[in-house]
């Protein structure tokens, strides 16, 4: 199995070193165009999620994002220090309703949900855990 | 990010290249914002080059669509990549946008 860690501080600029992180690894891993797509996609809406909302403190804070990938599945764990929030309670959008009763945002961890295979949250030893899985189709 | 505008009497074409995510959404959202209060009646967006969006960016979207229709305007996609497509596709936005294939039809409405 193959595993890589990242670290990265509570700073939304932070992205951008990410983004770089991920066209790495989708390169070692050779993993498709589509995949690093969408792993890009949930990892910025979870890492947004973290960063604006995660902590009541002005402190800066590290988040640690694992990957593992064992040919068939591929995971993404968030560790974070900051306020317990477990985003597989989060309502779903309605996504039928008109332009005009359509909510502005609220689509973050839908995608997320929507896009990777299974979503789960544990909170231990005052971390939150989000652990993303991802089949892959060979 | 980098998006170009193109006025003409009839239509504002706005080309926007490379990602649209959390970190450049604002900037995104401003030019738009800018040529609704110019008071434009008919945007294209020609996404060939957007090769990125996160919720973020489909935020601005969806507020853009949303004047628009409150000004009745019209606000217009098109050249959607695939991998856009889908996202659009995923959180209902196929439905609520105009999308054309190419930017000739989506000029002419």
């Amino acid at each position: 199995m193959n595993c890589k860690t990242l670290l990265v501080k509570n700073q939304m600029l932070e992205l951008n070193r990410v983004v770089a992180y991920l066209d790495e690894l989708g390169e070692e891993w050779e993993l498709s165009v589509p995949l690093v797509f969408s792993l890009n996609l949930v990892v910025e809406e979870a890492l947004t999620n973290i960063i604006l909302y995660g902590f009541d403190d002005q402190l800066e804070h590290t988040i640690e994002i694992d990957f593992k990938n064992d040919l068939d599945q591929l995971y993404i764990t968030f560790i974070d220090d900051g306020i317990a929030y477990d985003p597989t309670l989060k309502e779903d959008p309605d996504i039928s309703l008109s332009t005009e009763d359509r909510q502005i945002g609220g689509l973050g961890i839908f995608l997320i949900k929507k896009i990777m295979d299974k979503v789960e949250y544990k909170r231990k030893e005052n971390k939150n855990f989000l652990i993303l899985t991802k089949n892959i189709i060979v | 990010m980098n998006v170009e505008v193109f006025k003409t009497e009839e239509y504002v074409l706005v080309s926007v290249e490379g990602r649209v995510d959390t970190t450049n959404a604002g900037e995104f959202e401003k030019t738009m914002m800018g040529i609704l209060e110019e008071g434009a009646l008919r945007i294209v967006l020609d996404c060939t080059a957007l090769n990125y969006i996160s919720s973020s960016g489909l935020r601005v979207f969806l507020v853009v669509q949303k004047k628009m229709m409150a000004s009745k305007g019209h606000f217009s996609l098109c050249s959607l990549q695939p991998g856009i497509k889908e996202i659009f596709d995923i959180s209902g936005f196929s439905s609520i946008f105009t999308i054309f294939p190419h930017k000739e039809a989506a000029i002419k409405g």
